[in-house]
């Protein structure tokens, strides 16, 4: 059977299977040809018609997105209609007809006008190419009025984030942006696609996956020339839960026009709860810059000012807790067995310590002061030597016990965790142990400490409710659509701390008097009527300076910071508040009177005013 | 010495150029570009760098095939072994590196260029194989364990590019092998049990099938026995295909007219359903003249292997052929619907580099083997 190879060249051996396959090839080219004939010239009448009428295309409906609620149900964050002029380049009559009619109207110079449609004619023919994004009501109804109804002109309208109120808690509720390549790259981000809109910070980053809905999508005709005509069927969207917050935006706006400082935070909260009741950073931004995109202009104005208008300070300022945090050295000191509250610490206004030599604020010294006065008036000296007696691992247990140095589970998620030093951290950074004179300062809450506004409000809130640090929360409930609720906030024991009472009740008294007495630093949110209990603080910027100068004297940026923390136990209403205002001085003058404010205004009274000297 | 080695060599590869083959490729391939540019008007400014980047892979796609048409094939049958190891572990590291579009992975990025191993890996199977088979002394296939050692040849790169996921190409793969089989013939023995075990296999593969193929080949599969049972999500394709052709007609609705293609309707209609712009546009006519030139194309090659110098000639002819033949075949019977969509390119004509390359490197080596023939 088998034939040598060499015995034929190949060209006689393979001829019939060459054959074979050329017949093969034949056959089967003939029965695509003839399948070809039948579809294009036997059925192609019946093909053609269906072409005709085959219009049926598939559109996406975008959800909309949910709305950002206050407490009452005002709106923070909803959408908005915005329309969009665009062209068909594949319908255009005459682009010289379009031009005339639409570059007064929208205010666009023939030349630019026409380079936009040349850029269209580089687009998808039959998709509309927008031209003006943004219209308002106003200049639609001017180019309804002015302007017949063109070929190749249509107008839409889209859904964008629009925020009524404008800078109001603007941090909190953030904005919303084009989703970016890495984020749509991301698990978890299925089903979206290049040009949709997610939350990029505050609530609306937090709460995307609530806010979004579903998507939907719609079958609907379109003529020969891709021109909508009717829809057929539909799966509608389903839109996007709405976020209660615990806010009441008319509280939050009466807290941020009373700040009318350049910098600085304000946080009120429910310090049974936890509920955060105001939450101001300022600077802020407009949100509705952001909406539906931010100019580059704008984004750059933002990006570069000194201010950081972007940062949220109650979460993200880093601030030197000063005095207040005297109240966790006091603590640390009665509960360690340190200090007895009856001990006097002699305050000659400074301390020396190892050649260094630590001022207090008051010049010429307090005189024999007690733990009582100490607090009541702020003495420096006092709370140096409880510091350095303490040491920084001592104080930073009761710090911690407060909630200070870690972030305070708030729902947005970019807190900063803040500092508290310990010889362990102070060793792993810089390989030697915390120094005395680094004790002394961290005494008084200066040095390496660094806590957020948020955690001072939650260390307030313990102070007032007995010790229990609360999660603080800004979202009381996630309602869909319908009205119904997805989610309840319930508040949240995160620890109790747990003190004596004895003590506890000897730092109440103390801050009690801090406003009510005479000599106390913050005498001046005194309120008749109220049990007001508080802390000041001026958290220096600059460590040694001149102190003869007065504040104005100083430059902005070399200022202290003026720091504030306050509540009010009269049940049933409790309200904890926490003032920082950057380079705002002392914080018994320029803190307290803001806090009075708030206090008051939340109580329903007539702000007193600051008492006569 | 000289004289001999430039008689045989490249003097003969110049007498016997084969130029009606390389004339219709490249006629083919003009032809595809002016396709694409009118699938390509709709979409726009990306259309526009589409036309360029197909000319583009043209011009290249000449210079190789006047390259290689000089380079005596038979270099493939001392490199094929080691193509063909690169081949695979380039379809290896495309599993791994490769870059996802529409779900496969199928590319990998060279920068410059995206490269797409799997086209290339029809070419080196064809030489494996036909090495394997030309070396043997002649005669049908009469023992299993050779068919299965030719067999295991394809298996292993079919395996690799099916689960890129490209079906389209697997299947091609597998089909060029049992082409070159055929061609060297088998056993009526061995017929009858391929028969018999085909048979039985039926209610094996519908089983079978159901594991194996992925939700969106199942899909396929089902929409193209009932296009209308999904008449706006898998069985689209189909549908808005078949209306593109049957709506040609005898001429065709002209150049850059059809509904079809210009509301887009059309999926893919750059690349694998090129055919059915061609057949909207151009009608009856334009799509004979197509298939004359690819059918032309074939027969030329299968006489250029009928004449091959050597057994290894021969059967590196057919397997190109059988590339050309399996492409046009199922391509065009997947968009008029006669068999479900697999995504097999139209072979000179659709959209893509890789597969334009391929194509000419096909006519390359055809053109070797006819310029290296005995004359008579």
């Amino acid at each position: 059977m088998a034939e040598l190879r060499s015995n034929l060249v190949p060209q006689d051996y393979y001829k019939s299977r060459v054959v074979i396959f050329s017949s093969i090839v034949w056959i089967v080219m003939a029965i695509l040809l003839i399948r070809l004939w039948s579809l294009q010239l036997i059925m192609g009448e019946s093909f053609d018609d269906m072409a005709i009428e085959n219009r049926i295309r598939l559109l996406r409906l975008s959800p909309p997105r949910g709305a950002i609620l206050d407490r009452n149900g005002k709106a923070l964050a909803e959408n908005s209609p915005s329309f969009t002029l665009s062209i068909v380049p594949g319908t255009i009559k005459s682009g010289r007809e379009i031009i005339e009619t639409y570059s007064d109207v929208l205010g666009f110079s023939p030349e630019k006008m026409r380079s936009v449609i040349e850029k269209s004619l580089l687009a998808p023919r039959f998709m509309s190419f927008p031209i003006k994004k943004n219209i308002s009501l106003e200049e639609v109804s001017l180019i309804k009025a002015h302007s017949h109804e063109l070929k190749g002109v249509s107008l839409d309208a889209w859904p964008y984030r629009y925020y009524p109120c404008g800078d109001l808690l603007c941090h909190v509720i953030g904005v919303t942006g084009e989703i970016s390549s890495p984020e749509l790259e991301k698990v978890g981000r299925v089903g979206y696609r290049p040009g949709d809109y997610v939350g990029k910070t505050g609530i609306e980053r937090e709460y995307e996956t609530y806010l979004r809905g579903e998507e939907g999508w719609e079958q609907i005709e379109i003529d020969a020339k891709g021109r909508h005509l009717a829809s057929l069927t539909r799966k509608p969207a389903k839109s996007g839960a709405d976020i209660v917050l615990t806010i009441d935006a008319s509280f939050q706006k009466f807290v941020e026009d009373k700040f009318t400082e350049r910098a600085g935070s304000v946080i009120v909260v429910d310090p049974d709860t936890g509920r955060v009741l105001a939450m101001v950073s300022k600077p802020g931004y407009d949100p509705n810059l952001f909406s539906p995109s931010i100019s580059e202009l704008n984004w750059k104005s933002l990006n570069s000012d000194p201010l950081h208008p972007l940062e949220n300070r109650s979460i993200r300022g880093l601030y030197p807790p000063a005095s207040t945090f005297k109240l966790v050295t006091a603590l640390a000191g009665l509960s360690e067995g340190v200090i007895t509250p009856d001990r006097n610490i002699f305050c000659s206004g400074e301390m020396e310590l190892g050649g260094q030599v630590y001022r207090c604020w008051k010049q010429h010294g307090h005189g024999r002061v007690n733990f009582h006065r100490a607090i009541v008036e702020s003495c420096d000296v006092y709370f140096y030597e409880l510091g350095l007696k303490l040491g920084a691992d001592r104080m930073a247990k009761y710090a911690s016990l407060f909630g200070l140095g870690k972030p305070t589970g708030l729902e947005l998620s970019q807190e900063l965790p803040g500092l508290i030093p310990t010889n362990f951290w102070k060793e792993r950074n810089y390989g030697t142990f915390v120094k005395d004179g680094e004790n002394v300062t961290i005494g008084i809450g200066q040095g390496y400490t660094l806590t957020t506004p948020i955690q001072l409000a939650m260390m307030t809130a313990a102070l007032d409710n007995g010790g229990n640090v609360m999660r603080p929360y800004l979202v009381e409930e996630i309602r869909s659509r319908d009205g119904s609720a997805i989610f309840q906030q319930t508040p949240v024991v995160r620890w109790k701390m747990n003190p004596d009472p004895h003590n506890w009740s000897l730092i109440r008294k103390a801050m009690r008097d801090v406003v009510e007495d005479k000599s106390g630093t913050g005498r001046k949110c005194r309120i008749p009527g109220l049990s007001v209990y508080a802390k000041t603080g001026t958290s220096q910027v600059i460590s040694a300076r001149e102190k003869t100068k007065s504040d104005d004297d100083i430059p902005y940026h070399e200022r202290s910071h003026a720091m504030f923390v306050a509540f009010v136990d009269n049940q049933p209403k409790k309200i904890a508040v926490v003032v920082v205002i950057e380079h705002g001085g002392g914080g018994g003058k320029t803190a307290a009177p803001l806090a009075r404010k708030i206090i008051c205004r939340y109580y329903g009274l007539p702000d007193p005013g600051d008492p006569r000297e | 010495m000289s004289k001999t080695y430039l008689d045989s060599g490249v003097l003969n590869s110049v007498r016997k150029f084969e130029w009606f083959l390389c004339l219709d490729g490249i006629i083919l391939a003009i032809i595809g570009i002016v396709l694409i540019y009118s699938a390509a008007i709709p979409m726009g400014g990306v259309g526009r760098s589409l036309v360029i980047k197909q000319a583009a892979w043209l011009s290249l796609g000449i210079v190789l095939l006047i390259l290689f048409s000089f380079v005596d094939y038979r270099i493939l049958e001392r490199w094929g072994l080691w193509i063909y190891i690169f081949i695979l572990v380039a379809l290896i590291s495309v599993s791994i590196f490769g870059r996802v579009t529409a779900g496969s992975r199928r590319w990998i990025d060279l920068g410059f260029m995206r490269f797409q191993p799997s086209e290339f890996a029809k070419l080196s199977v064809v030489i494996v194989l036909a090495k394997s088979l030309g070396d043997r002394r002649r005669g049908p296939l009469t023992d299993w364990t050779e068919i299965f050692r030719n067999l295991g040849l394809v298996i292993v790169p079919v395996i690799f590019v099916a689960t890129q996921p490209d079906l389209g190409t697997a299947i091609v793969l597998f089909l060029v092998a049992i082409s070159m089989m055929m061609f060297v013939g088998l056993t009526k023995r061995i017929w009858t049990t391929i028969l018999g075990l085909t048979l039985v296999s039926f209610p094996l593969i519908y089983f079978g099938g159901k594991y194996l193929l992925l939700d969106y080949q199942k899909r396929r599969l089902m929409t193209f026995l009932n296009p209308d049972l999904d008449p706006l999500g898998a069985g689209y394709q189909i549908i808005q295909s078949q209306i593109a052709v049957g709506s040609g007609g005898l001429f065709g609705k002209g150049f850059l007219k059809g509904t079809q293609n210009q509301l887009m309707f059309l999926p893919a209609k750059h690349t694998d359903f090129i055919f059915a712009v061609l057949s909207e546009e151009w009608g009856f006519v334009g799509c004979m003249t197509i298939l004359v030139l690819l059918m032309a194309f074939m027969l030329r090659g299968l006489a250029i292997s009928g004449r091959a110098r050597d057994d290894f000639g021969t059967m590196l002819s057919v397997g190109c052929i059988s590339i050309i033949f399996w492409h046009v075949a199922i391509n065009v019977a997947m968009v008029m619907g006669v068999v479900p969509v697999v995504g097999v390119p139209l072979s000179f004509v659709s959209y893509g580099g890789s597969s334009l390359l391929s194509s000419f490197l096909v006519t390359a080596i055809l053109t070797s083997v006819s310029s290296r023939r005995f004359s008579r």
